[in-house]
């Protein structure tokens, strides 16, 4: 269990408990209402959670940390923002796997584009938002991030770290 | 069949790829299978709560609330609140997308939404904390201001790229949940 979880589940039941003592029949509706949007949000989920079980299996944080340890230059940069882009990792392996890449010796400003776009660019959000809400703002999205990550290069390689 | 193959892009490359890990090596396979199961038990884990939280609000929290704070006529202040949501958020970045559906059901502008899911994404607080704790603070900052100001800015001017009208057809998808 994560901080996270804890979090969420402590809040859920506050308020949940909160709910229950001030209107029972409000506090029913919500709970139908929980269950209506999970049933509609699940056949849109799993499946993107094969792709993600695929995706964790061919590119490792062992796999991340040979290819970015060795490649520099503009190559380096361009292999950082892809393997970014294409990676879904939880932020707790993603900070930890940054600061050891650094560590072995990876240029800083490639690990920085690298987190950038781990975090926010998506494959997996692409299909979500694309599903949910339409494929030219899921596009739009990425791609600020995207553009963000670039930025983030450029502001590290200006300022330094 | 070929509008569930449409529908199912995901879905039809993953097991297009499933088929041709096994042909290359099966443990591939059984470890992406692993890793799925994996991945589907810890969201199972985190997805109760949130959409009891989605419920709640979905009856607690009157549409005119939503309109006033976050709708059309919000301005900083829906900017303001969107930061807030996004940023006093835990959980993966899957979950906030329900949740910004849900907002947008209520009422609220789709820049804010868009606000509230890129802050979601790269600038909660409690991940924000550890990153200083792994990247030190200097990057951490560099990184986070960089990106909150791109976000404000993109997300203010959603509508030079998308159209009224493109928006408020998912809208209107939203509403039918």
């Amino acid at each position: 269990m994560t901080i996270d979880t804890i979090i969420i589940y402590s809040l859920a039941i506050l308020l949940l408990i909160v709910s229950l003592i001030k209107d029972k029949q409000k506090t029913k509706k919500a709970l139908i209402k929980a269950k209506n949007t999970f049933v509609k949000l699940m056949p849109v989920l799993l499946p993107l959670f094969l792709f993600i079980g695929i995706i964790l299996t061919l590119i490792t944080p062992d796999f991340i940390s040979r290819t970015m340890g060795e490649e520099s230059g503009l190559f380096g940069y361009i292999i950082g923002l892809l393997l970014g882009s294409v990676t879904f990792m939880s932020p707790f392996v993603a900070y930890p796997l940054g600061s050891d890449l650094i560590e072995q010796g990876a240029s800083v400003p490639i690990v920085a584009g690298f987190l950038v776009t781990l975090m926010s660019v998506g494959l997996v959000y692409f299909a979500m938002e694309s599903k949910l809400f339409n494929k030219k703002v899921a596009i739009y999205r990425n791609l600020v991030s995207f553009i963000g990550a670039i930025l983030v290069i450029l502001v590290v390689l200006l300022v330094g770290v | 069949m070929k509008r569930m193959i449409k529908k199912q892009k995901f879905l039809m490359i993953s097991i297009i790829m499933l088929i041709v890990m096994t042909i290359i090596d099966i443990s591939m396979t059984y470890r992406a299978l692993e890793n799925t199961y994996d991945q589907i038990i810890s969201m199972l884990l985190i997805v109760p709560p949130i959409f009891i939280l989605i419920g709640l609000f979905d009856v607690w929290v009157p549409k005119e609330t939503i309109v006033e704070h976050m709708g059309e006529n919000s301005k900083t202040k829906g900017m303001i609140l969107s930061f807030i949501l996004g940023a006093f958020s835990a959980g993966p970045t899957l979950i906030a997308f329900p949740i910004a559906y849900m907002m947008l059901r209520k009422g609220a502008k789709y820049s804010n939404v868009l606000f509230f899911l890129m802050v979601w994404s790269s600038l909660k607080l409690p991940i924000i904390l550890f990153q200083i704790a792994e990247l030190g603070f200097r990057f951490a900052m560099i990184i986070d201001i960089t990106l909150l100001v791109l976000f404000y800015i993109s997300a203010s001017i959603i509508h030079l790229f998308v159209s009224k009208t493109e928006i408020e057809s998912f809208v209107l998808k939203a509403q039918e949940l």
